[in-house]
């Protein structure tokens, strides 16, 4: 399994105009500036085409909710990847 | 069937007693499912409302067996399309009365309860055919949308969240302190609903004061203010104190049976906007809009124009919160109540982008954390949604002659 996050965190600093981010596992929406509702959806469009993947209105929903992280984000992505090649 | 009333309140304690002496999920979960469908008579008389509930129902059943065998949005889309029609149809909106014969609004059928019906049958269409829930059984299902404790008015449970507890059927509160507490809660909602109906009494009376002339022209500026003030505030404080109450009773009352409900208030006349607002007061709904209205509109509309996602939000926030607004009632002061509600959270992304466009996203956290800004902030939300309320009534012309008369009063 490739590690997707040098990827991710390429997308991260694109959607949040922030050069210098680097993801960390634990990191949670909280600990990145400027992570709104809005932001959460662009950031779903830039991974989906970076990644040719497709996101459920549910994994949306719940990327903010309580225990969800970077890490968990990073899982849910190579899921996705790794069901579709 | 009223949550605060004495039919629901009794057999609720005493359930809430023994519950959880049945021995066993499936006792538990039969029990629970009677009680789902006694509350369905207290809801339903007539024949023909049982079997339009049943139709809405058991269709929504089909198509989700339909969609996990074939998940399709075109046959999604042509569902909710005859779905969304015959709600309309049922409830009977003022606005597509024009375009069918009269004899048609004139059948007897309730339709306490659609509303909600329509909200967790559309997530529950669209996690089936986006493979969220996967093995759903008739049992859960009906369970699930016939849950008397969401059924009336909410709060808009997933499915997940109901299934999860639903599999167990084990206490949620886990020690003495948090039944006590679930307790206290049912009680204080069984104050506020009451509390709320001497709050909707004055509002009544202020607002056909404002209605006689006479008494208008002869009343002094402060009392006119007052009076105004009354209305202008009254009907926010009466539906948080009668929805929150009916809430404290239905998501306590829940959970003294095992079954978590989403929390729907989170002091939402402190939000400092109208996007906060809408994660405050009756969240599930906002949440839904979110999920299933906004984030699909916004996400198909943005990926096919990638460079204009800033101007793109204006209009997907606003068709949402129209939208949201005409759901809240079949009358025509339900439009402009939406058309306010798209204008302000416009209005907020607006001024959002402005500062950052201006000062980064730093800035914006920065500008945000300031004391002055924060205050202002709730206060022109409070009285936003204030003034947005004042459509809540059905009657637009009354709300329009209060309105004139309170401006050329204090003119």
């Amino acid at each position: 399994m490739s590690d997707i996050r040098p990827d991710l965190q390429e997308v991260f600093r694109h959607v949040f105009g922030e050069g210098e981010l680097i993801l960390r596992d634990e990191m949670t929406a909280d600990d990145i500036d400027g992570w709104d509702s809005m932001m959460t959806i662009n950031l779903m469009i830039a991974i989906e085409k970076k990644f040719r993947i497709k996101f459920a209105a549910a994994e949306i929903a719940g990327i903010k909710a309580d225990g969800q992280n970077i890490g968990t984000l990073i899982q849910l992505i190579q899921k996705k990847t790794n069901r579709q090649s | 069937m009223s949550v605060v009333s004495l039919e629901f309140v009794l057999p609720l304690l005493v359930l809430a007693a023994v519950f959880f002496y049945l021995p066993g999920k499936t006792a538990r979960q039969i029990v629970f499912s009677a009680c789902n469908l006694a509350s369905l008579f207290y809801c339903f008389g007539h024949i023909s409302s049982w079997i339009a509930l049943g139709i809405f129902v058991l269709s929504g059943y089909a198509m989700a067996l339909v969609l996990a065998r074939k998940p399709s949005a075109g046959i999604l889309t042509a569902y909710l399309v005859v779905l969304i029609a015959a709600f309309l149809v049922l409830k009977k909106y003022v606005i597509i009365q024009p375009l069918l014969p009269a004899s048609v609004w004139t059948y007897p059928i309730e339709t306490m309860g659609l509303s909600y019906l329509l909200f967790r049958q559309i997530h529950l269409l669209v996690d089936v055919m986006q493979e969220q829930i996967t093995g759903l059984k008739l049992c859960s299902y009906l369970n699930y949308q016939l849950n008397l404790f969401g059924f009336q008015s909410g709060p808009i449970q997933r499915y997940q969240e109901f299934q999860e507890r639903w599999s167990i059927m084990r206490p949620l509160l886990m020690d003495r302190h948090d039944v006590k507490r679930a307790y206290i809660r049912l009680f204080v909602g069984l104050i506020k609903v009451p509390a709320s109906t001497y709050i909707i009494q004055e509002y009544v009376k202020q607002r056909a004061w404002f209605l006689q002339p006479a008494s208008v022209t002869s009343a002094g500026h402060v009392a006119t203010l007052i009076r105004f003030a009354e209305i202008f505030y009254g009907y926010p404080v009466y539906l948080y104190f009668n929805f929150s109450g009916y809430c404290d009773v239905v998501i306590s009352g829940a959970a003294l049976l095992g079954i978590k409900m989403p929390e729907n208030f989170d002091r939402p006349y402190l939000s400092r906007n109208m996007i906060d607002y809408w994660t405050r007061f009756h969240r599930s709904l906002g949440f839904w809009i979110r999920d299933y209205l906004f984030t699909p509109m916004y996400k198909a509309a943005a990926t096919r124009w990638p460079q204009r996602g800033n101007l793109l939000v204006f209009p997907c926030y606003f068709v949402a919160f129209v939208l949201a607004g005409v759901w809240h009632g079949s009358t025509s002061n339900f439009v402009v109540f939406g058309v306010l509600h798209g204008i302000g959270v416009s209005i907020v992304k607006g001024w959002e982008n402005f500062i950052v466009k201006r000062r980064g996203r730093k800035g914006l956290k920065e500008y945000l954390a300031r004391q002055p800004v924060r205050i202002l902030a709730i206060a022109l939300t409070l009285n936003f949604v204030s003034l947005t309320m004042l459509f809540f009534p059905p009657d637009m012309n009354e709300t329009f002659r209060v309105i004139h008369g309170f401006i050329h009063r204090m003119i």
